[in-house]
Protein backbone atom coordinates (compact mmCIF):
# COMPACT_ATOMS: atom_id res chain seq x y z
CA UNK A 1 0.00 0.00 0.00
CA UNK A 2 1.91 3.01 -1.18
CA UNK A 3 0.58 6.15 -0.27
CA UNK A 4 -0.35 9.05 -2.51
CA UNK A 5 -1.22 11.97 0.03
CA UNK A 6 0.45 12.02 3.43
CA UNK A 7 -0.11 14.79 6.03
CA UNK A 8 3.51 14.74 8.53
CA UNK A 9 2.88 15.96 12.11
CA UNK A 10 0.89 18.71 10.57
CA UNK A 11 -0.64 21.71 13.03
CA UNK A 12 -2.60 24.49 11.84
CA UNK A 13 -3.04 27.55 14.27
CA UNK A 14 -4.56 30.98 13.57
CA UNK A 15 -4.16 34.30 15.30
CA UNK A 16 -7.18 35.36 17.21
CA UNK A 17 -7.41 38.51 19.35
CA UNK A 18 -5.34 37.42 22.79
CA UNK A 19 -3.81 34.38 21.35
CA UNK A 20 -4.09 31.76 18.67
CA UNK A 21 -6.29 29.12 18.16
CA UNK A 22 -4.73 25.48 17.39
CA UNK A 23 -7.41 23.89 14.45
CA UNK A 24 -5.39 20.66 13.82
CA UNK A 25 -2.58 19.27 16.01
CA UNK A 26 0.31 17.06 15.04
CA UNK A 27 -2.19 15.12 12.75
CA UNK A 28 -0.08 12.28 10.75
CA UNK A 29 -2.20 10.18 8.41
CA UNK A 30 -1.16 8.21 5.07
CA UNK A 31 -3.65 8.01 2.03
CA UNK A 32 -3.23 4.97 -0.17
CA UNK A 33 -3.94 5.02 -3.83
CA UNK A 34 -7.01 3.94 -4.94
CA UNK A 35 -8.24 4.08 -1.10
CA UNK A 36 -11.68 5.71 -0.61
CA UNK A 37 -11.13 7.51 2.91
CA UNK A 38 -13.94 9.21 5.06
CA UNK A 39 -12.57 11.81 7.51
CA UNK A 40 -15.75 11.73 10.23
CA UNK A 41 -16.05 14.43 12.89
CA UNK A 42 -18.00 16.83 14.41
CA UNK A 43 -18.41 20.91 13.36
CA UNK A 44 -15.53 22.69 13.84
CA UNK A 45 -13.01 19.62 14.45
CA UNK A 46 -10.92 20.80 11.53
CA UNK A 47 -11.57 18.34 8.87
CA UNK A 48 -12.23 21.16 6.59
CA UNK A 49 -8.85 22.99 7.12
CA UNK A 50 -7.11 19.43 6.68
CA UNK A 51 -8.86 19.47 3.47
CA UNK A 52 -7.90 22.63 2.49
CA UNK A 53 -4.35 21.84 2.88
CA UNK A 54 -4.27 19.04 0.41
CA UNK A 55 -5.55 21.56 -1.59
CA UNK A 56 -3.21 23.68 -1.29
CA UNK A 57 -5.36 26.40 -0.31
CA UNK A 58 -3.37 27.23 3.21
CA UNK A 59 0.24 26.13 4.36
CA UNK A 60 0.61 23.79 7.54
CA UNK A 61 2.13 26.24 10.23
CA UNK A 62 4.41 23.27 11.41
CA UNK A 63 4.86 20.07 9.56
CA UNK A 64 4.05 19.08 5.97
CA UNK A 65 1.90 17.75 3.56
CA UNK A 66 3.20 15.79 0.64
CA UNK A 67 1.53 14.45 -2.75
CA UNK A 68 3.23 11.23 -4.09
CA UNK A 69 6.03 11.93 -1.42
CA UNK A 70 6.84 15.48 -2.89
CA UNK A 71 5.67 19.05 -0.50
CA UNK A 72 2.30 20.51 -1.38
CA UNK A 73 3.16 24.26 -1.51
CA UNK A 74 0.53 26.30 -3.73
CA UNK A 75 -3.22 25.43 -4.91
CA UNK A 76 -2.45 21.38 -5.95
CA UNK A 77 -4.62 21.14 -9.47
CA UNK A 78 -4.00 17.14 -8.94
CA UNK A 79 -5.66 17.40 -5.59
CA UNK A 80 -9.44 17.96 -7.53
CA UNK A 81 -11.60 19.55 -5.18
CA UNK A 82 -15.44 19.37 -4.90
CA UNK A 83 -17.24 22.35 -2.89
CA UNK A 84 -20.18 21.81 -0.67
CA UNK A 85 -21.81 24.72 -2.35
CA UNK A 86 -20.90 23.31 -5.88
CA UNK A 87 -18.44 26.53 -6.62
CA UNK A 88 -20.29 26.06 -10.62
CA UNK A 89 -19.00 29.25 -12.87
CA UNK A 90 -22.71 30.61 -13.47
CA UNK A 91 -21.90 32.01 -16.46
CA UNK A 92 -21.36 29.29 -17.76
CA UNK A 93 -23.53 26.38 -19.44
CA UNK A 94 -22.92 22.89 -17.81
CA UNK A 95 -20.78 22.00 -21.01
CA UNK A 96 -18.65 24.85 -20.41
CA UNK A 97 -18.23 24.47 -16.86
CA UNK A 98 -16.97 20.90 -17.10
CA UNK A 99 -14.74 21.67 -20.61
CA UNK A 100 -13.07 24.48 -18.07
CA UNK A 101 -10.34 22.20 -16.92
CA UNK A 102 -10.63 20.25 -19.69
CA UNK A 103 -9.41 24.27 -21.51
CA UNK A 104 -7.18 24.68 -19.10
CA UNK A 105 -4.93 21.47 -20.57
CA UNK A 106 -5.19 22.72 -23.82
CA UNK A 107 -7.05 19.59 -24.67
CA UNK A 108 -8.27 20.22 -28.17
CA UNK A 109 -12.00 20.96 -28.78
CA UNK A 110 -12.96 17.79 -30.48
CA UNK A 111 -11.70 15.92 -27.44
CA UNK A 112 -12.78 18.11 -25.00
CA UNK A 113 -16.31 17.88 -26.47
CA UNK A 114 -16.02 14.09 -26.35
CA UNK A 115 -14.63 13.85 -22.95
CA UNK A 116 -17.56 16.28 -21.28
CA UNK A 117 -20.27 14.43 -23.13
CA UNK A 118 -19.32 10.98 -21.29
CA UNK A 119 -18.76 12.89 -18.32
CA UNK A 120 -22.80 14.07 -18.49
CA UNK A 121 -23.61 10.73 -19.14
CA UNK A 122 -22.14 9.14 -16.21
CA UNK A 123 -23.83 11.59 -14.17
CA UNK A 124 -27.17 11.48 -15.93
CA UNK A 125 -26.99 14.94 -17.30
CA UNK A 126 -27.72 13.84 -20.83
CA UNK A 127 -29.99 16.56 -22.55
CA UNK A 128 -28.82 19.45 -19.92
CA UNK A 129 -25.29 20.28 -21.55
CA UNK A 130 -26.65 23.70 -22.57
CA UNK A 131 -28.50 24.97 -19.41
CA UNK A 132 -26.80 26.81 -16.74
CA UNK A 133 -26.11 26.13 -13.57
CA UNK A 134 -29.26 28.79 -11.98
CA UNK A 135 -31.72 26.27 -13.63
CA UNK A 136 -30.56 23.12 -12.08
CA UNK A 137 -31.43 21.57 -9.11
CA UNK A 138 -28.80 21.51 -5.36
CA UNK A 139 -28.37 17.45 -6.62
CA UNK A 140 -28.03 18.31 -10.75
CA UNK A 141 -25.34 20.58 -9.52
CA UNK A 142 -23.61 18.65 -7.35
CA UNK A 143 -23.25 16.27 -10.46
CA UNK A 144 -22.20 18.71 -12.23
CA UNK A 145 -19.74 19.78 -10.07
CA UNK A 146 -18.05 16.37 -9.52
CA UNK A 147 -18.18 15.48 -13.79
CA UNK A 148 -16.15 18.88 -13.38
CA UNK A 149 -14.12 17.61 -10.86
CA UNK A 150 -13.34 13.92 -12.58
CA UNK A 151 -12.68 16.06 -16.36
CA UNK A 152 -9.88 17.57 -14.51
CA UNK A 153 -8.71 14.06 -13.90
CA UNK A 154 -6.86 14.52 -10.61
CA UNK A 155 -4.66 12.33 -8.55
CA UNK A 156 -7.07 13.27 -5.66
CA UNK A 157 -10.26 14.20 -5.38
CA UNK A 158 -10.99 15.75 -1.92
CA UNK A 159 -15.00 16.56 -1.36
CA UNK A 160 -15.79 18.77 1.29
CA UNK A 161 -19.18 17.43 2.89
CA UNK A 162 -20.52 17.64 -1.11
CA UNK A 163 -23.92 16.24 -0.21
CA UNK A 164 -24.88 17.92 2.76
CA UNK A 165 -27.00 20.43 1.50
CA UNK A 166 -28.72 17.73 -0.60
CA UNK A 167 -32.02 16.69 0.67
CA UNK A 168 -31.74 13.04 2.31
CA UNK A 169 -33.32 10.83 -1.34
CA UNK A 170 -30.79 12.83 -3.28
CA UNK A 171 -28.04 12.30 -1.09
CA UNK A 172 -28.28 8.65 -1.15
CA UNK A 173 -28.97 8.09 -5.36
CA UNK A 174 -25.68 10.65 -4.98
CA UNK A 175 -23.66 8.23 -2.52
CA UNK A 176 -24.77 5.53 -4.92
CA UNK A 177 -23.20 7.16 -8.16
CA UNK A 178 -19.80 8.37 -6.20
CA UNK A 179 -19.32 4.66 -5.27
CA UNK A 180 -19.86 3.64 -8.86
CA UNK A 181 -17.67 6.34 -10.09
CA UNK A 182 -15.25 5.77 -7.77
CA UNK A 183 -15.41 1.85 -8.56
CA UNK A 184 -14.68 2.47 -11.92
CA UNK A 185 -12.48 5.64 -12.07
CA UNK A 186 -10.03 3.95 -9.01
CA UNK A 187 -9.49 7.68 -7.90
CA UNK A 188 -8.13 8.16 -4.77
CA UNK A 189 -11.32 9.64 -2.39
CA UNK A 190 -10.56 12.24 0.69
CA UNK A 191 -14.37 12.77 1.59
CA UNK A 192 -15.46 14.81 4.20
CA UNK A 193 -18.70 14.20 6.63
CA UNK A 194 -20.15 14.84 10.04
CA UNK A 195 -22.77 12.05 8.81
CA UNK A 196 -22.05 8.44 10.21
CA UNK A 197 -24.03 6.38 7.88
CA UNK A 198 -22.47 8.28 4.74
CA UNK A 199 -19.34 7.72 6.13
CA UNK A 200 -19.81 3.73 6.61
CA UNK A 201 -21.41 3.75 3.22
CA UNK A 202 -18.99 5.30 1.38
CA UNK A 203 -15.56 4.95 3.25
CA UNK A 204 -12.99 1.91 2.95
CA UNK A 205 -11.20 3.89 6.18
CA UNK A 206 -12.61 6.01 8.38
CA UNK A 207 -11.04 8.16 10.48
CA UNK A 208 -12.85 9.86 13.28
CA UNK A 209 -11.70 13.07 14.96
CA UNK A 210 -11.38 14.92 17.51
CA UNK A 211 -12.32 18.50 17.97
CA UNK A 212 -10.63 21.66 19.38
CA UNK A 213 -7.67 20.99 18.45
CA UNK A 214 -8.10 18.60 15.38
CA UNK A 215 -6.66 15.23 16.56
CA UNK A 216 -7.35 11.63 14.57
CA UNK A 217 -9.06 10.00 17.60
CA UNK A 218 -9.21 6.33 15.79
CA UNK A 219 -8.88 5.02 12.30
CA UNK A 220 -11.64 2.05 11.89
CA UNK A 221 -11.25 -0.17 9.09
CA UNK A 222 -14.62 -1.22 7.22
CA UNK A 223 -15.60 -4.86 6.63
CA UNK A 224 -18.54 -3.95 4.79
CA UNK A 225 -17.68 -6.02 1.66
CA UNK A 226 -17.31 -3.97 -2.14
CA UNK A 227 -18.69 -3.31 -4.12
CA UNK A 228 -21.20 -1.13 -1.91
CA UNK A 229 -24.45 -0.05 -2.59
CA UNK A 230 -26.54 2.47 -0.24
CA UNK A 231 -28.33 -0.86 0.44
CA UNK A 232 -25.80 -2.04 2.74
CA UNK A 233 -27.56 0.38 5.58
CA UNK A 234 -29.83 -2.47 6.52
CA UNK A 235 -27.58 -5.06 7.51
CA UNK A 236 -25.87 -6.25 10.94
CA UNK A 237 -22.95 -5.39 9.99
CA UNK A 238 -23.44 -1.64 9.63
CA UNK A 239 -25.77 -1.33 12.63
CA UNK A 240 -22.81 -3.13 14.40
CA UNK A 241 -20.06 -0.67 12.92
CA UNK A 242 -22.33 2.21 13.13
CA UNK A 243 -22.12 1.23 17.43
CA UNK A 244 -18.78 1.04 17.28
CA UNK A 245 -18.08 4.58 15.69
CA UNK A 246 -21.28 6.22 18.07
CA UNK A 247 -19.23 5.03 20.83
CA UNK A 248 -16.34 7.09 19.71
CA UNK A 249 -17.90 10.25 18.64
CA UNK A 250 -20.54 10.33 21.61
CA UNK A 251 -17.76 11.19 24.11
CA UNK A 252 -16.55 13.94 21.64
CA UNK A 253 -19.77 15.32 21.35
CA UNK A 254 -20.62 15.27 24.80
CA UNK A 255 -17.37 16.64 25.84
CA UNK A 256 -18.16 19.49 23.47
CA UNK A 257 -21.14 20.29 24.94
CA UNK A 258 -19.98 20.11 28.43
CA UNK A 259 -17.09 22.13 27.22
CA UNK A 260 -19.88 25.06 25.38
CA UNK A 261 -21.94 24.61 28.84
CA UNK A 262 -18.83 25.89 30.80
CA UNK A 263 -18.33 28.62 28.67
CA UNK A 264 -21.96 29.84 28.74
CA UNK A 265 -21.01 29.93 32.44
CA UNK A 266 -18.10 31.38 32.75
CA UNK B 1 -61.12 14.14 12.59
CA UNK B 2 -61.23 15.38 9.05
CA UNK B 3 -58.04 15.00 6.54
CA UNK B 4 -55.37 17.85 6.61
CA UNK B 5 -56.18 18.93 3.28
CA UNK B 6 -60.08 18.92 3.69
CA UNK B 7 -59.33 21.47 7.04
CA UNK B 8 -57.24 23.64 4.36
CA UNK B 9 -60.22 23.57 2.24
CA UNK B 10 -62.60 24.52 4.89
CA UNK B 11 -60.70 27.51 7.03
CA UNK B 12 -60.64 30.38 5.68
CA UNK B 13 -57.87 32.12 3.61
CA UNK B 14 -55.25 34.72 4.69
CA UNK B 15 -54.36 36.02 1.78
CA UNK B 16 -50.95 37.30 2.53
CA UNK B 17 -50.50 40.97 2.17
CA UNK B 18 -46.93 40.75 0.54
CA UNK B 19 -47.61 38.72 -2.81
CA UNK B 20 -45.98 38.79 -6.26
CA UNK B 21 -48.81 40.13 -8.25
CA UNK B 22 -49.13 39.12 -12.18
CA UNK B 23 -47.49 41.84 -14.40
CA UNK B 24 -51.07 41.89 -16.13
CA UNK B 25 -52.10 43.11 -13.10
CA UNK B 26 -49.34 45.61 -12.46
CA UNK B 27 -49.39 46.97 -16.06
CA UNK B 28 -52.58 47.52 -15.77
CA UNK B 29 -52.04 49.29 -12.12
CA UNK B 30 -49.05 51.58 -14.33
CA UNK B 31 -51.29 52.53 -16.98
CA UNK B 32 -53.88 54.20 -14.56
CA UNK B 33 -51.63 56.06 -12.39
CA UNK B 34 -50.41 57.83 -15.53
CA UNK B 35 -53.93 58.47 -16.78
CA UNK B 36 -54.63 59.70 -13.72
CA UNK B 37 -51.82 62.25 -13.36
CA UNK B 38 -52.76 63.14 -16.46
CA UNK B 39 -56.42 63.67 -16.11
CA UNK B 40 -55.86 65.45 -12.49
CA UNK B 41 -52.89 68.15 -14.69
CA UNK B 42 -56.00 68.48 -17.40
CA UNK B 43 -58.45 69.19 -15.09
CA UNK B 44 -56.63 71.66 -12.31
CA UNK B 45 -55.65 73.78 -15.64
CA UNK B 46 -59.52 73.45 -17.76
CA UNK B 47 -61.09 74.36 -14.58
CA UNK B 48 -59.32 77.45 -13.62
CA UNK B 49 -57.62 75.50 -10.59
CA UNK B 50 -53.85 77.10 -11.55
CA UNK B 51 -53.46 79.90 -14.19
CA UNK B 52 -52.01 78.95 -16.97
CA UNK B 53 -48.81 81.42 -16.58
CA UNK B 54 -48.01 78.91 -14.02
CA UNK B 55 -49.25 75.18 -15.51
CA UNK B 56 -50.06 75.51 -19.17
CA UNK B 57 -52.64 72.89 -19.60
CA UNK B 58 -51.47 69.17 -21.56
CA UNK B 59 -53.09 70.14 -24.59
CA UNK B 60 -51.34 72.97 -24.78
CA UNK B 61 -48.01 71.37 -24.20
CA UNK B 62 -49.10 68.29 -26.53
CA UNK B 63 -49.47 71.09 -29.51
CA UNK B 64 -46.26 72.87 -28.90
CA UNK B 65 -44.79 69.22 -29.04
CA UNK B 66 -45.84 68.77 -32.30
CA UNK B 67 -44.82 71.80 -33.50
CA UNK B 68 -41.38 71.34 -32.20
CA UNK B 69 -41.20 68.02 -33.40
CA UNK B 70 -42.56 68.84 -37.21
CA UNK B 71 -40.35 71.78 -37.40
CA UNK B 72 -37.01 69.63 -36.41
CA UNK B 73 -36.03 71.51 -33.46
CA UNK B 74 -37.14 69.22 -31.01
CA UNK B 75 -35.07 66.44 -32.28
CA UNK B 76 -32.37 68.21 -32.77
CA UNK B 77 -31.96 69.26 -29.65
CA UNK B 78 -32.55 65.13 -29.06
CA UNK B 79 -30.07 64.63 -31.07
CA UNK B 80 -27.97 67.19 -29.30
CA UNK B 81 -27.82 66.24 -25.92
CA UNK B 82 -28.00 62.64 -26.93
CA UNK B 83 -24.71 63.23 -28.82
CA UNK B 84 -22.75 64.79 -25.70
CA UNK B 85 -24.25 62.38 -23.45
CA UNK B 86 -22.90 59.58 -25.09
CA UNK B 87 -19.48 60.80 -25.78
CA UNK B 88 -18.90 61.65 -22.44
CA UNK B 89 -20.51 58.64 -20.99
CA UNK B 90 -18.65 55.90 -23.07
CA UNK B 91 -15.08 58.00 -22.09
CA UNK B 92 -15.91 57.80 -19.04
CA UNK B 93 -16.92 53.83 -18.91
CA UNK B 94 -13.78 53.15 -21.27
CA UNK B 95 -11.42 54.50 -17.95
CA UNK B 96 -13.75 53.95 -14.80
CA UNK B 97 -13.94 49.72 -15.67
CA UNK B 98 -10.31 48.89 -16.25
CA UNK B 99 -9.43 51.64 -13.23
CA UNK B 100 -12.10 50.37 -10.98
CA UNK B 101 -10.99 46.72 -11.80
CA UNK B 102 -7.16 47.19 -11.34
CA UNK B 103 -8.11 49.04 -8.02
CA UNK B 104 -10.19 45.83 -6.87
CA UNK B 105 -7.51 43.33 -7.70
CA UNK B 106 -4.28 45.78 -7.40
CA UNK B 107 -3.52 46.98 -3.69
CA UNK B 108 -1.16 49.35 -4.77
CA UNK B 109 -3.15 50.65 -7.59
CA UNK B 110 -6.15 50.97 -5.06
CA UNK B 111 -3.49 53.25 -2.51
CA UNK B 112 -2.61 55.39 -5.57
CA UNK B 113 -5.92 56.29 -6.77
CA UNK B 114 -8.31 56.52 -3.50
CA UNK B 115 -7.37 59.27 -2.24
CA UNK B 116 -7.79 60.95 -5.33
CA UNK B 117 -11.20 60.02 -6.01
CA UNK B 118 -11.98 60.70 -2.36
CA UNK B 119 -11.47 64.09 -3.19
CA UNK B 120 -13.38 63.99 -6.50
CA UNK B 121 -16.61 62.18 -5.62
CA UNK B 122 -18.29 64.74 -3.08
CA UNK B 123 -18.00 67.26 -5.93
CA UNK B 124 -21.32 67.33 -8.33
CA UNK B 125 -20.23 67.80 -12.07
CA UNK B 126 -21.99 71.47 -12.44
CA UNK B 127 -18.68 72.72 -9.97
CA UNK B 128 -16.65 71.86 -12.94
CA UNK B 129 -18.53 73.93 -15.16
CA UNK B 130 -16.45 77.15 -14.64
CA UNK B 131 -12.86 75.28 -14.91
CA UNK B 132 -14.10 73.61 -18.12
CA UNK B 133 -15.69 76.59 -19.55
CA UNK B 134 -12.14 78.35 -19.19
CA UNK B 135 -10.34 75.39 -20.26
CA UNK B 136 -12.24 74.32 -23.15
CA UNK B 137 -14.67 77.52 -24.50
CA UNK B 138 -18.42 76.61 -24.47
CA UNK B 139 -18.66 74.04 -27.45
CA UNK B 140 -18.70 70.28 -27.62
CA UNK B 141 -15.82 69.11 -25.79
CA UNK B 142 -16.69 71.34 -22.86
CA UNK B 143 -20.19 69.50 -22.64
CA UNK B 144 -18.49 66.23 -23.05
CA UNK B 145 -16.15 66.78 -20.14
CA UNK B 146 -19.01 67.57 -17.98
CA UNK B 147 -20.82 64.75 -18.52
CA UNK B 148 -17.36 62.94 -18.19
CA UNK B 149 -16.38 64.40 -14.66
CA UNK B 150 -20.13 63.47 -13.63
CA UNK B 151 -20.40 59.98 -14.11
CA UNK B 152 -17.04 58.73 -14.29
CA UNK B 153 -16.93 57.99 -10.46
CA UNK B 154 -20.14 56.33 -9.89
CA UNK B 155 -19.24 53.88 -12.36
CA UNK B 156 -15.63 53.36 -11.03
CA UNK B 157 -17.42 52.66 -7.75
CA UNK B 158 -19.65 50.65 -9.28
CA UNK B 159 -16.83 48.48 -11.27
CA UNK B 160 -15.25 48.51 -7.69
CA UNK B 161 -17.35 47.45 -5.75
CA UNK B 162 -18.60 44.41 -8.16
CA UNK B 163 -15.13 43.04 -8.83
CA UNK B 164 -14.58 43.02 -4.76
CA UNK B 165 -17.64 41.28 -4.61
CA UNK B 166 -17.00 38.45 -6.77
CA UNK B 167 -17.69 34.96 -4.99
CA UNK B 168 -13.79 34.20 -3.52
CA UNK B 169 -14.84 30.76 -3.64
CA UNK B 170 -15.33 30.47 -7.75
CA UNK B 171 -11.62 32.15 -7.69
CA UNK B 172 -10.07 29.13 -5.62
CA UNK B 173 -12.05 26.68 -7.47
CA UNK B 174 -10.81 28.17 -11.17
CA UNK B 175 -7.03 27.75 -9.53
CA UNK B 176 -7.63 24.49 -8.25
CA UNK B 177 -9.03 23.18 -11.74
CA UNK B 178 -5.52 24.99 -13.39
CA UNK B 179 -6.41 27.98 -13.98
CA UNK B 180 -3.90 31.06 -14.33
CA UNK B 181 -4.35 34.32 -12.88
CA UNK B 182 -5.26 35.76 -16.55
CA UNK B 183 -7.69 33.25 -16.75
CA UNK B 184 -9.28 33.90 -13.27
CA UNK B 185 -9.69 37.92 -14.64
CA UNK B 186 -10.72 36.81 -18.12
CA UNK B 187 -13.33 33.87 -16.77
CA UNK B 188 -14.31 34.21 -13.48
CA UNK B 189 -13.63 37.72 -12.02
CA UNK B 190 -15.20 39.88 -14.82
CA UNK B 191 -18.03 37.72 -15.88
CA UNK B 192 -18.84 37.98 -11.87
CA UNK B 193 -18.40 41.21 -11.37
CA UNK B 194 -20.27 42.13 -15.00
CA UNK B 195 -24.08 42.57 -13.38
CA UNK B 196 -22.82 45.18 -10.58
CA UNK B 197 -20.70 46.88 -13.37
CA UNK B 198 -24.08 46.85 -16.02
CA UNK B 199 -26.42 48.29 -12.73
CA UNK B 200 -23.64 50.80 -12.23
CA UNK B 201 -23.50 52.10 -15.97
CA UNK B 202 -26.95 52.39 -15.85
CA UNK B 203 -27.19 54.60 -12.76
CA UNK B 204 -24.90 56.56 -14.24
CA UNK B 205 -26.18 56.96 -17.72
CA UNK B 206 -29.41 58.78 -15.96
CA UNK B 207 -26.90 61.02 -13.99
CA UNK B 208 -24.91 61.15 -16.72
CA UNK B 209 -27.84 62.92 -18.44
CA UNK B 210 -28.52 65.47 -15.66
CA UNK B 211 -25.09 66.36 -15.88
CA UNK B 212 -25.78 67.40 -19.57
CA UNK B 213 -28.90 69.44 -19.24
CA UNK B 214 -26.69 71.26 -16.53
CA UNK B 215 -24.33 72.34 -18.54
CA UNK B 216 -26.50 73.12 -21.64
CA UNK B 217 -28.65 75.73 -19.36
CA UNK B 218 -25.72 77.17 -18.60
CA UNK B 219 -23.85 77.43 -21.55
CA UNK B 220 -24.90 76.29 -25.23
CA UNK B 221 -27.17 77.18 -28.41
CA UNK B 222 -28.51 73.65 -28.98
CA UNK B 223 -29.56 70.23 -27.15
CA UNK B 224 -32.55 70.23 -24.61
CA UNK B 225 -31.23 72.10 -21.51
CA UNK B 226 -30.22 74.99 -23.78
CA UNK B 227 -34.30 74.42 -25.39
CA UNK B 228 -35.84 74.40 -21.83
CA UNK B 229 -33.58 77.87 -20.96
CA UNK B 230 -34.26 79.87 -23.91
CA UNK B 231 -38.10 79.14 -23.14
CA UNK B 232 -38.13 80.19 -20.06
CA UNK B 233 -36.37 83.44 -21.44
CA UNK B 234 -39.09 84.01 -23.12
CA UNK B 235 -41.52 82.78 -20.31
CA UNK B 236 -42.69 80.19 -22.43
CA UNK B 237 -44.07 77.43 -20.02
CA UNK B 238 -45.27 75.03 -22.51
CA UNK B 239 -41.72 74.28 -24.20
CA UNK B 240 -40.14 74.19 -21.06
CA UNK B 241 -42.45 71.41 -20.35
CA UNK B 242 -42.25 69.80 -24.11
CA UNK B 243 -38.74 69.65 -22.92
CA UNK B 244 -39.11 68.50 -19.59
CA UNK B 245 -41.09 65.53 -21.05
CA UNK B 246 -38.54 65.39 -23.96
CA UNK B 247 -35.66 64.58 -21.47
CA UNK B 248 -38.10 61.85 -19.36
CA UNK B 249 -38.80 60.13 -22.15
CA UNK B 250 -35.33 60.17 -23.68
CA UNK B 251 -33.81 58.47 -20.52
CA UNK B 252 -36.44 56.13 -20.19
CA UNK B 253 -35.83 54.93 -23.84
CA UNK B 254 -31.90 54.34 -23.16
CA UNK B 255 -32.76 52.96 -20.03
CA UNK B 256 -34.52 50.22 -21.84
CA UNK B 257 -31.89 49.77 -24.30
CA UNK B 258 -29.63 48.88 -21.51
CA UNK B 259 -31.72 46.68 -20.03
CA UNK B 260 -32.23 44.98 -23.38
CA UNK B 261 -28.58 44.87 -23.54
CA UNK B 262 -27.78 43.89 -20.10
CA UNK B 263 -30.12 40.99 -20.86
CA UNK B 264 -27.66 39.81 -24.25
CA UNK B 265 -24.35 40.51 -22.48
CA UNK B 266 -25.33 37.96 -19.98
CA UNK B 267 -27.38 34.99 -20.92
CA UNK B 268 -27.20 33.34 -17.73
CA UNK B 269 -29.12 35.70 -16.00
CA UNK B 270 -31.91 35.86 -18.56
CA UNK B 271 -32.10 31.69 -17.88
CA UNK B 272 -32.43 32.29 -13.99
CA UNK B 273 -35.39 35.34 -14.64
CA UNK B 274 -37.26 32.71 -16.56
CA UNK B 275 -37.55 30.16 -13.46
Amino acid sequence: MSAILTAEHVTKSYPVPGGEMVAIRNLSLDIAEGEFLCLLGASGCGKSTMLNMFAGFTAPTTGRVLLQGRPITGIEPRCGMVFQSYALFPWKTVQENIEFPLRMRDVPRSERRAIASSLIEMVHLDGFADRYPGELSGGMQQRVTLARCLAADPLVMLMDEPFAALDAMTRQVMQDELLRIQERSGKTIVFITHNIDEAIILGHRIVVMSARPGRIRTIVENPLPRPRHVGVQTSHAFADLKAELWAQIEEEVMQHVAASRLAEHA
Amino acid sequence: MAAPDQVAAVAPRNTPFIVLAPPSWLALISLASVLTILALWAAATTFGWVSPLFLPSPVDVARAAAKLASNGDLWRAILASSARVFAGFFLAAAIAIPLGVAMAVFGPVRAMFSPLISLLRPLPSITWIPLTILWLGIGEQQKVMIVFLGSWIYILLATYEATRRVDPLLVRAARNLGAGDFTVMREVILPGALPGILAGLKVSLAIAWSCVLSAEMIAARSGLGALIWEAKEWGDMTVVLVGMTSISLTVLLADAVAGRVELVLQPWERARRRH
